[in-house]
């Protein structure tokens, strides 16, 4: 690698069950490496791009992609979308390589293992904010309808469904034990069940028994969710229903259809429907086809722009051995928020990830907008609900309730 | 200056007019007539008017216009009032400040001549009366700060000479008794002093605090119910004892206050309420009024006298010399409650019926509950990661290795149990109040025992299987390959954070992807 460029690594999953997100972070840190390029590049350095694969996203294959793009590539800085159920293993090779590393893992592991040891760990930073934000974020949001009456539950009871990953069980935990404060009573723990899961009516049964007026799914994977949701309106439980971030891929309401409709997701990273974002997903489209999803490669697009510009304050970027350079570089990122077409990143202090609004934050211009959809139909838009000042539509009570509870 | 003089007489006023030049201060002589017959540049500029001349004639009314018109001088009066007040000042030959709009200050003084006129001298004085100013406020606070200081000492003398002298006696008839029942009864009056005497000196310290300006309200928006929860939790027992009932009715709102200071409040109402009732019951409310929320603690206790709802929010009020004992009350609780109201700008209220009950309400402003935040400072995995509330024991001798994984565990939340003892395990097991989540274990522990021998006693004893991890610094593969056909994962030392926390995770909700268990 010559001097006049500058080289950066993404570890993607383009194979396995993560492969359409894997693609679209690719997409998303092409376009940004292009924009960035015709600008003059980073202090005039053009970026070239390396990607590795990770599959299946084990600890095993994120060591071996970290060590290859630090000592085949050299890269200055590893910047991709998600890779979970590494447990933060590939952590260590990028902190021994002393380079920055911007990923989008929405996992509170991040903030612990950055703050066990910040000095090792001064590169690291994650892009959105920790799952654990789902949870207590979803109880406000069904609190909030509640108490506006936009919506009136026939009762207090809560249950919560968790696939078997930690990213999972976080988000139900944390749904769990913010709920007493709001007003909400969980009807058991969170009922754990594996991936892939098949027969979702024998779980559906227990709930049921419980009559809950919330029901949460907190397994992420797309067909899972969409499993899921065929067979709980087959017969389904009076609860408004919410479903975890796999619900917002267009696969999840293309098996499911109409089915879906009224069914609440969110995001703690996405595309509002603000210029901003709406200019970027019609660039975004232009540049990758219809099918594209916009709403994901966003993810590392902002924060390779977000890199761009700190780099630029800090005046150089190294490759592995240069910490004394990245340290600047990560001190630009923490010390320059970035308003993003995601919204504005702003990373806290100790826990070097994206800080979410409303959750943490009141002020919409410090934080990235936790956003909350519910589903309106195969051939429609998903309606934004939450938070201000963002939304586009009101929420519409589902289907499978009765309207006397309206 | 000038002046109509003979040559010798000139350089005379030359040489004068150099002096009073020079002197800095402004200089002015006014005729019989009050009439500005000369004055030098300091008098002139400080005024604002860039030469001399363009004063000379005016009088002394028509130069005090001048000034005000300028707009330079800072009066606190109307015009012509100010021009009324400076004129009788230079006719009664008293000393002025002139306050400027560069927050300059400058003493004007006029000095009568034997012909009629006078002559004014003009100092700047800012920085001496900066000085007394200060000096001034430094001496005020000083003052003040001692007069807190003797309230404060004449409280605790006041109310801790009876407690202490009680204790005394308590302490005496203790020594002297031979009978066990009145030795255990002195012992409870002494515990009921000591109380009385912590309670002191802590409502003694917030008042110090309040006094002191050291209480901040630190607003945040939160649940109500986090605050009534904790209240219904921590005088529950009290009521009980007392044969009261006490009602809490939940509430989902969401407010805006200073968590801590709030409780503060509620918690002296409601242990005024359970102090003041015999019977009946205290039960803790709220109702929306408006963009407030009204909290009512309400009981059927002796209530108060109208006359007294005022006096009793003040300090060291007690209705009846008896209340403190009898009642334990210090007279204090319900004026810090009040002082800690009007720090968090909230009102307090009383209503009561002599004989019937009290209700004590704080009015707080109504939050947006997407603003509500649960009460923690800091999000990591201690609270809400995957492992948060398990119960682990360890079973390590190395005392440094033991540490840093029993640290390393706490981080992510985990209650840890350590065993030192490997002799007699299963009463130790039997005593935990949970049952283990899971055990990390050292294979080779002091006294030749094997970690892997104490975990299948450790399930015998639960009668369950517990998931295990084996540890070892031994990386001989026969070993390991043996440790790993018993069914537990093994991890080598020194165990690296990732690699222990796949291992628990998949033990604990992905058994499937454990080899060792398959």
């Amino acid at each position: 690698m010559n001097d006049a460029t500058i080289p950066i690594g993404s570890m993607v999953p383009l194979h396995g069950p993560s492969a359409a997100d894997g693609h679209e972070f690719r997409n998303g840190m092409i376009m940004a490496a292009e924009e960035i390029n015709q600008r003059a590049g980073i202090l005039g350095k053009q970026i070239v791009l390396f990607f590795e694969d990770t599959g299946l996203q084990s600890p095993a294959e994120l060591v071996r992609a970290a060590h290859c793009l630090i000592n085949n590539h050299k890269v200055h800085a590893i910047i991709n979308g998600y890779n979970i159920g590494a447990q933060n293993a590939e952590y260590e090779a990028i902190a021994d390589a002393g380079v920055i590393y911007i990923h989008h893992n929405t996992l509170l592991q991040h903030h612990d293992t950055v703050m066990s040891d910040p000095d090792r760990y001064f590169g690291c930073f994650m892009g959105d904010p920790a799952e654990y934000w789902y949870g207590q974020g979803f109880i406000k949001l069904i609190s909030s309808l509640r108490d506006t009456g936009e919506w009136k539950p026939r009762n207090n009871k809560i249950a919560v469904i968790s696939g078997n990953k930690p990213y999972s069980v976080v988000i139900a935990n944390a749904m769990i034990s913010a709920s007493r404060q709001f007003g909400w009573y969980p009807v058991t723990s969170p009922v754990i069940v594996k991936s892939p899961t098949d027969n979702w009516n024998e779980i559906l049964d227990g709930i049921r028994q419980h009559d809950p007026a919330v029901l949460a799914v907190t397994q992420y994977h797309t067909g899972d969710l969409a499993r899921f949701q065929i067979q709980f309106m087959q017969n389904p439980i009076p609860s408004l229903l919410y479903l975890q971030y796999g619900a917002l891929h267009k696969t999840f309401t293309d098996i499911v259809g109409d089915l879906a409709n009224g069914v609440i997701v969110g995001t703690m990273i996405g595309l509002p429907r603000d210029k901003m974002g709406r200019d970027f997903a019609n660039k975004y489209k232009a540049r990758f086809g219809a099918k594209s999803t916009p709403e994901v490669g966003c993810q590392p697009y902002t924060s390779l722009h977000h890199y761009a510009i700190a780099s630029s304050i800090a005046g150089a970027t190294s490759g592995p051995g240069g910490a004394a350079i990245n340290r600047a570089v990560a001190q630009s990122l923490l010390d320059y928020p970035y308003r993003s077409v995601s919204g504005t990143i702003r990373f806290h202090q100790k826990w070097q990830a994206a800080i979410p609004y409303p959750d943490a934050v009141h002020d919409p211009s410090l934080g990235i907008p936790h956003l909350f959809y519910q589903i309106r139909g195969p051939n429609q838009h998903q309606a934004l609900i939450a938070p201000e000042p963002y939304t586009d539509a009101k929420f519409e009570l589902p289907p499978w309730l009765p309207t006397v509870h309206k | 200056m000038e002046g109509n003089l003979g040559n010798g007489e000139t350089t005379l006023l030359d040489t004068l007019t150099r002096g009073i030049e020079a002197l800095g201060h402004g200089f002015a002589v006014w005729s019989d007539s009050n009439q500005l017959v000369t004055c030098n540049s300091a008098f002139s500029r400080r005024f604002n008017i860039e030469n001399s001349q363009d004063l000379k004639g005016l009088t002394y009314d028509a130069f005090l216009a001048v000034v005000v018109d300028k707009g330079d001088i800072i009066i606190r009066q109307s015009k012509q009032d100010w021009i009324t007040t400076e004129k009788a000042a230079m006719q009664g030959n008293l000393t002025r400040e002139l306050v400027f709009a560069d927050s300059s200050i400058y003493r004007l003084e006029c000095f009568p001549d034997e012909k009629g006129g006078f002559v004014s001298f003009l100092q700047d004085v800012t920085h001496t009366v900066r000085n007394e100013q200060t000096l001034k406020t430094e001496r005020d606070k000083s003052a003040d700060t001692e007069q807190v200081k003797s309230r404060f000492l004449r409280a605790a003398n006041h109310d801790l000479r009876q407690p202490l002298a009680a204790l005394k006696i308590l302490i005496y008839n203790c020594i002297e008794t031979q009978s066990e029942e009145i030795r255990q009864q002195a012992l409870h009056n002494m515990d009921v002093s000591v109380s009385i005497m912590e309670d002191l000196l802590g409502a003694l310290l917030n008042i110090g605090q309040l006094d002191a300006g050291r209480v901040e309200a630190r607003p945040s928006t939160f649940q109500l119910w986090t605050i009534l929860e904790r209240l219904k939790i921590q005088f529950g027992h009290q009521a009980e004892e007392k044969g009261l009932e006490l009602r809490v009715r939940p509430s989902r709102l969401a407010l805006v206050s200073d968590r801590a200071l709030l409780e503060r409040i509620l918690s002296n109402f409601v242990g005024n309420a359970l102090r003041y009732t015999a019977t009946g019951g205290v039960l803790i409310g709220c109702r929306q009024a408006g963009d407030h929320i009204r909290i009512e603690v309400w009981d059927t206790g002796s209530g108060i006298e109208s006359e007294n709802h005022e006096n009793i929010f003040k300090e060291f009020f007690r209705i009846s010399d008896a209340q403190m004992y009898r009642k334990h009350s210090l007279g204090l609780g319900l004026n810090i409650a009040q002082r800690l109201a009007e720090v968090l700008h909230h009102k307090i209220a009383v209503k009561s019926i002599p004989g019937k009950g009290s209700v004590f309400s704080i009015e707080v402003p109504t939050g947006n509950i997407w603003h509500s935040d649960i009460g923690e400072p800091e999000i990591n995995e201690r609270i809400g990661g995957e492992f948060a509330g398990l119960t682990v024991i360890v079973l390590e001798d190395d005392q440094i290795l033991r540490q840093a994984l029993v640290d390393l565990l706490d981080r992510w939340g985990i209650n840890v149990i350590i065993f030192d003892q490997y002799n007699d395990i299963q009463p130790q097991i039997l005593a935990l109040d949970n049952e283990p989540d899971f055990i990390i274990t050292d294979y080779r522990l002091q006294g030749s025992i094997q970690g892997t021998d104490l975990v299948i006693e450790i399930n015998d004893t639960l009668q369950a299987p517990c998931p295990a991890i084996v540890v070892t610094a031994d990386t001989n593969p026969t070993l390991i390959d043996m440790i790993r056909q018993q069914g537990f994962p093994v991890l080598i030392k020194p165990v690296s954070p990732p690699r222990l926390r796949v291992t628990m995770h998949n033990l604990l909700y992905e058994p499937e992807l454990v080899p060792e268990l398959s």
